[in-house]
C-alpha cells in the first residue's frame, strides 16, 4: 500500500512537471533566450524607453513559457512599475474587441470602472490616454500579442494606433509579438513597420544533447523527504543508466519526425502514463508503446482493420481508373470497373453506394467539387485521398483481404 | 432573471477586485432561489452507481486495450494530464466508454455534443451553463448563465468559471480528506468533453473555432483542466494552416467479426440459436459493413425470419444439427435479398423502420418475379405532380432535339427510331454518350421545356384514358388552359423544395433559371407504373 502510494505520487510529479511548462524552462544559460528577453525587457522598464520585440519559432518551442517566466520574474522585479496586458490573435484579432480587452484589463490593472458599453472609439482614446498617463508615472506596460500574425490580418488599426502612441516622448511601453511565423514582420504593413524596431528573438527546436537533458532532468525524482530516500535513488538511477543504453535509440527516432519541446513532451507523457504501477519504474517498453501510440497512421490503420471488403474493392477500382489516367471518376464509372474486374457481381448498387458513403465519410475520398446539392451522389466527380503506395501496403496488411 | 443576476454581480466584483476565495454559498443561494434542489460540483459527476473497472472492460468486448490506455493518460488521482484526442468509426464504442470510465473514476467533467450544440455560440453556453452550475427554468425566463458570442468572452468566463469549482473541489477535498479514504475523492480535475467533434469543421467560423478550442489548453495555462475530444474523423483531417500542438492521440478500431458476434448475442434469449443463426447469416453482412448499427438493425428481422420455422413447433424444440441445417436453408434466399437492402434504412432499429423495411424486402421480391403488380410507392403524391415529376425526369434525361420526334407524331416516330440499323459508327457513339450520361448525370433544362414535354404528356394520358372520364377529372388539369399554369408551377415549386427537382442559379449566358431532375431511373419507373404511363416508350435510349 505504502509503496503504491508513492508510486502514484510519483507518476503525479512526472505529469504534472509535464504539464507546467515554468519548470521546463527554468534553466538560464547566459545566452539563452531566457536571459536575452529579460535583460531587453528589464533595460526599457529601467531606462524608461519604448521598445519592441517578436518572439518567432514554430509551435511549441516555447516561446510564450519563457515570456511568462521572465514576465513573472519582473514582477516581482519591479512590482509597481509594470502592468503586463494580453491579447490572443485567435480571440481578439478584430479591431473592436482588441481594444474592448485591453481597455478591460487596463481598468482592471488600474482599479478602474470598466464600462462595457464603450464604443471602439473611446476604448481607443481611453488607451492612449492610459499610455499617456502611465509614461508620467514611470510604469511600463507591456503588451504580449500572441498569434501576431493573426493580427496583422485586415487593416492592422490596432498595431497602428498602439504603435503610434508609443511614438510620443512621454509613453514608455513594450510590444511583443509571439508568432509561429518566421516572416511575420513582413506582414506588416508600411506604416506600421516603420514604427516598429525590428528586433527578433528566435526560438529554435532544442539539439539532441539539449532534448537528451532536459529528458533525464524532466524525469528525475527529488531526493528529498517526499520519496522514501531508497525508491528515488533507484528510480532515478534507472533512468539514468537505461536512458543511456535503451530509452536513447527511441528517442533518437522520436527526435528525427518531431524535435520541439512539446513534442517531446507529448511522447514524455504518453511514456510515463504507460508507465508499469507494480514495479515502478520506467521500462523500455513504455517508450516503445508511447512511440507507436502518438506516431499514427490514420489512414493506414482504417485500411488495415476498418475497412471491409467491399470498400476496398471499391478503392482498388479507383486505383485502377486513376492508373488508367481517366481524368475525373464517380460513382458510375467506379462501379462500372468494379463490374470488370469482380465477375461474380452480386453486391448490390445499394450496397456499393452506401460503402462509398462511408468512405467519403472517413476521408479516404472526397468530392473534387463542393458545390454540392446540385447532383446525386453518384454523378459528383471523387478523387483519392491516399497514395497508391499507401493502399498497396494498407491491402497487404489488411486481415479480411482476399487472396488476389 | 432579476433574481438569478442580484447575487451574481457581486460574485463577479470581488473576483475581478481581490482575486480572494468565493464561498459557495453565493452559488448554492444563486441555484436555491430558481429551483428545489440546487446543483452542486457533484452534478457534474456521470449519474449511476459506481462501476469497476472489470465491469466496464467485460461489457464493452474488444476494447479492453483501449479502455486501459484511456485509463493510463487519465492518470491517477490530481494528476494533470495533455489534451486527449479519441477517434474512431461511428458505433465504435467512444462516447460510451469515456462516460462510463468517468463513472468509474468518479471525477466531474463537462460533457458537451457538438451535434446537438450546432454552432459556437450554444456551445459556449452550454459549457459555461453547466460550469456555473446553471439550470434553465421559468424563473430565470430559461436564459443561459452568461450570453457570450465571442470567443474572447468564453475564455474569460471560462478561466473564471474553471477557477471557481477548481477551488471549490480544492476546498472540498481538504474538508473531507481526512474523514474519507481516496476510494470517495473526486480530486481537484476537471474535464471538459467535445463530443462530435468532427462538425465542428462544418460550422461557420470554423477556421477560428477550431484552433481555438485546439489551443484552448495552452491559452487557459491551468493544469487542473484535462481537454477530451471525441471524434469521427482522424486528426489528419483537422489540419489546418494554423498550426496547433497535436493533442494525444487514442484510436478506436472498428470491431472484429468476432467482436460484433460478441456484441449481438449480448442480451439475447436463446444464445445458442442465435449463434447459430450468426453462423449463417453474419459473415456475408460483415463483408459489406462492420458496423454495429447497421449490422444489428438488419440481422434483427432476418432473425425473426429464421425464426419462423420454429414457431410452428413450440419453443421447446430440440436443438440439433439436422434443425441447424434446416433452419439455414430456409433463410438463405432470405440473406441475399436482405444484403440488397442492408442500408435502406438507417440505423435504428425501430418497430416503424422494421415494417417498413419488410414492405420494401416485398416489394423487392414481387419485382424480381416480374409481376403485374404495382410497384407500391412509400408515399402520397398528387397526380398532377407525378406528371410533373415524370416529365422532368424525361427532360434531364433525353436530349433536346428529340424532343420534337418523340412527342410529336405520338408513337410513330420512336418505332422508326428502333428500326434504324445501329452502324459501325453509331455504337461508338451510343457508348459515348452511355459514358457521358454516366459521368455527367442528368442534364439541365430551362423551365418552358418542362412545361411543354409537360403538355404533351398530360395530353397523351387524356387520350389513352378517354374512357375512363374519372381519371381526367383527378388530373384536374385541362390543358391550354391559362389557370393551370400558376398551380403547376406552384407543384414544381414544392418538388423543388422536396429536393425531386434540383433548381439551379440563373444561367449568366441565357438568363433563364435551369432545372434538373434528381430522381433515380427506378423511382421514375415506380411513378409511372403508378399512372399506367408508358414510360418507357418515352424514354431515349441512345
Amino acid at each position: 500500500m505504502a509503496l503504491e502510494n508513492h508510486i502514484t505520487k510519483a507518476v503525479n510529479v512526472l505529469r504534472s512537471r509535464i504539464c507546467d511548462p515554468k519548470f521546463i524552462f527554468s534553466n538560464d544559460s547566459p545566452d539563452s533566450n531566457y536571459s536575452k528577453l529579460k535583460f531587453m525587457i528589464s533595460s526599457s522598464v529601467t531606462e524608461a524607453c519604448n521598445n519592441s520585440i517578436l518572439l518567432l519559432g514554430p509551435r511549441g518551442s516555447g516561446k510564450n513559457a519563457v515570456l511568462e517566466l521572465v514576465i513573472q520574474d519582473l514582477l516581482q522585479q519591479y512590482p509597481d512599475s509594470i502592468s503586463v496586458i494580453r491579447l490572443n490573435g485567435l480571440l481578439h484579432s478584430d479591431d473592436i474587441s482588441a481594444f474592448k480587452e485591453m481597455a478591460r484589463q487596463l481598468c482592471m490593472e488600474h482599479q478602474l470602472l470598466f464600462s462595457k458599453a464603450a464604443s471602439f472609439d473611446d476604448n481607443s482614446q481611453f488607451m492612449v490616454a492610459m499610455l499617456k498617463e502611465c509614461g508620467l508615472a514611470h510604469k511600463t506596460v507591456i503588451f504580449v500579442l500572441d498569434e501576431f500574425d493573426l493580427f496583422a490580418k485586415g487593416k492592422q488599426r490596432l498595431l497602428y494606433s498602439l504603435l503610434d502612441a508609443m511614438q510620443s516622448i512621454t509613453s514608455q511601453a513594450v510590444v511583443l509579438g509571439i508568432s509561429c511565423r518566421l516572416d511575420a514582420d513582413q506582414l506588416l504593413e508600411k506604416r506600421v513597420r516603420s514604427r516598429f524596431s525590428h528586433r527578433k528573438l528566435l526560438f529554435l527546436p532544442p539539439s539532441m544533447e539539449d532534448s537528451q537533458s532536459l529528458l533525464v532532468r524532466m524525469l528525475t525524482l527529488p531526493i528529498d523527504s517526499s520519496f522514501p530516500h531508497d525508491y528515488a535513488v533507484e528510480f532515478n538511477k534507472n533512468v539514468r543508466v537505461s536512458f543511456l543504453l535503451r530509452f536513447k535509440e527511441t528517442l533518437n527516432k522520436y527526435l528525427n519526425i518531431d524535435s520541439s519541446v512539446k513534442d517531446l513532451l507529448r511522447f514524455l507523457f504518453c511514456a510515463v502514463s504507460h508507465m508499469d504501477l507494480q514495479t515502478g519504474f520506467l521500462s523500455r517498453e513504455n517508450f516503445e508503446v508511447a512511440f507507436s501510440s502518438i506516431q499514427r497512421h490514420p489512414k493506414l490503420e482504417f485500411l488495415r482493420t476498418d475497412c471491409s471488403e467491399l470498400e476496398l474493392y471499391i478503392l482498388v477500382c479507383m486505383k485502377s481508373l486513376e492508373l488508367k489516367e481517366q481524368s475525373l471518376c464517380n460513382f458510375n464509372s467506379v462501379m462500372k470497373e468494379y463490374k470488370s474486374v469482380h465477375d461474380s457481381f452480386q453486391t448490390s448498387r445499394n450496397a456499393c453506394l452506401r460503402a462509398f458513403e462511408h468512405l467519403i465519410h472517413r476521408e479516404l475520398i472526397c468530392f473534387t467539387d463542393n458545390r454540392g446539392q446540385s447532383l446525386s451522389v453518384e454523378f459528383r466527380p471523387v478523387k483519392l485521398l491516399i497514395s497508391p503506395a499507401e493502399l498497396h501496403q494498407g491491402i497487404g496488411a489488411n486481415n479480411s483481404c482476399p487472396v488476389s | 432573471m432579476d433574481k438569478d443576476k442580484t447575487p451574481q454581480l457581486p460574485r463577479r466584483m470581488t473576483r475581478s477586485s481581490t482575486s480572494s476565495s468565493v464561498s459557495t454559498s453565493n452559488h448554492v443561494v444563486a441555484a436555491e432561489v430558481n429551483s428545489l434542489e440546487p446543483l452542486t460540483v457533484n452534478d457534474l459527476l456521470v449519474v449511476g452507481d459506481p462501476i469497476s473497472l472489470d465491469d466496464i472492460i467485460s461489457s464493452f468486448p474488444g476494447r479492453s486495450s483501449q479502455i486501459r490506455e484511456i485509463m493510463r493518460l487519465l492518470g491517477p488521482l490530481n494528476s494533470p494530464m495533455l489534451p486527449l484526442f479519441v477517434y474512431g468509426g461511428p458505433s465504435t464504442g467512444k462516447t460510451s466508454i469515456i462516460l462510463q470510465l468517468f463513472r468509474h473514476l468518479n471525477r466531474p467533467l463537462v460533457y458537451s455534443s457538438c451535434r446537438t450544440c450546432y454552432n459556437h455560440g450554444i456551445l459556449f453556453e452550454s459549457i459555461l451553463n453547466q460550469l456555473l452550475l446553471h439550470r434553465k427554468n421559468a424563473a430565470n425566463g430559461y436564459s443561459n448563465a452568461k450570453r457570450c458570442e465571442r470567443p474572447s468572452d468564453f475564455v474569460n468566463f471560462l478561466r473564471e468559471a474553471l477557477t471557481n469549482v477548481v477551488n471549490n473541489l480544492k476546498k472540498s477535498e481538504n474538508s473531507i480528506s481526512n474523514k474519507m479514504t481516496t476510494k470517495g475523492k473526486i480530486g481537484n480535475m476537471i474535464y471538459l468533453v467535445f463530443d462530435n467533434f468532427q462538425l465542428v469543421r462544418e460550422w461557420e467560423k470554423s477556421s477560428t473555432i477550431l484552433p481555438l478550442l485546439f489551443n484552448l489548453y495552452d491559452m487557459l495555462k491551468m493544469p487542473e483542466v484535462g481537454l477530451i475530444f471525441i471524434s469521427n474523423t482522424s486528426p489528419d483531417t483537422f489540419y489546418s494552416n494554423m498550426g496547433y500542438v497535436e493533442p494525444v492521440p487514442v484510436y478506436f478500431p472498428d470491431y472484429t467479426e468476432g467482436d460484433i458476434r460478441q456484441i449481438l448475442l449480448r442480451n439475447q434469449l436463446n444464445q445458442k440459436l442465435y449463434s447459430s443463426f450468426l453462423d449463417v447469416a453474419l459473415h456475408s453482412f460483415f463483408r459489406i459493413t462492420s458496423q454495429v448499427g447497421q449490422l444489428s438493425a438488419t440481422l434483427k428481422p432476418l432473425y425473426e425470419k429464421y425464426c419462423e420455422p420454429l414457431s410452428d413447433k413450440g419453443k421447446g424444440v430440440a436443438h440439433n444439427s439436422e434443425m441447424n441445417l434446416r433452419l439455414s436453408t430456409h433463410i438463405k434466399p432470405h440473406i441475399s435479398s436482405a444484403l440488397n437492402e442492408i442500408f435502406k434504412i438507417s440505423s435504428l432499429a425501430s418497430t416503424e423502420a422494421k415494417t417498413c423495411k419488410e414492405e420494401k424486402l416485398k416489394g423487392k421480391s414481387r419485382r424480381s418475379e416480374q409481376s403485374e403488380e404495382l410497384g407500391s410507392l412509400d408515399f402520397h403524391m398528387s397526380t398532377c405532380a407525378k406528371y410533373l415529376l415524370i416529365s422532368a425526369f424525361l427532360a434531364s434525361r433525353n436530349p433536346a432535339t428529340l424532343d420534337a420526334s418523340l412527342f410529336d407524331s405520338r408513337g410513330g416516330s420512336d418505332n422508326r427510331k428502333r428500326k434504324r440499323k445501329p452502324s459501325e459508327k453509331a455504337l461508338e457513339r451510343k457508348e459515348t454518350l452511355e459514358e457521358e450520361l454516366l459521368m455527367k448525370g442528368p442534364g439541365t433544362f430551362p423551365l418552358e421545356r418542362l412545361l411543354a414535354i409537360f403538355q404533351c404528356l398530360v395530353s397523351v394520358a387524356e387520350d389513352s384514358s378517354d374512357d375512363d372520364e374519372q381519371n381526367n377529372n383527378a388530373l384536374g388539369v385541362q390543358s391550354g388552359n391559362g389557370s393551370l399554369m400558376s398551380d403547376i408551377l406552384l407543384q414544381l415549386s414544392s418538388l423543388c423544395n422536396a429536393n425531386f427537382i434540383f433548381k439551379g442559379r440563373s444561367c449568366p449566358i441565357e438568363g433563364s433559371t435551369r432545372y434538373r431532375s434528381t430522381i433515380s431511373e427506378d423511382l421514375a419507373l415506380k411513378v409511372a407504373r403508378s399512372l399506367k404511363f408508358p414510360l418507357s416508350k418515352y424514354l431515349y435510349r441512345s
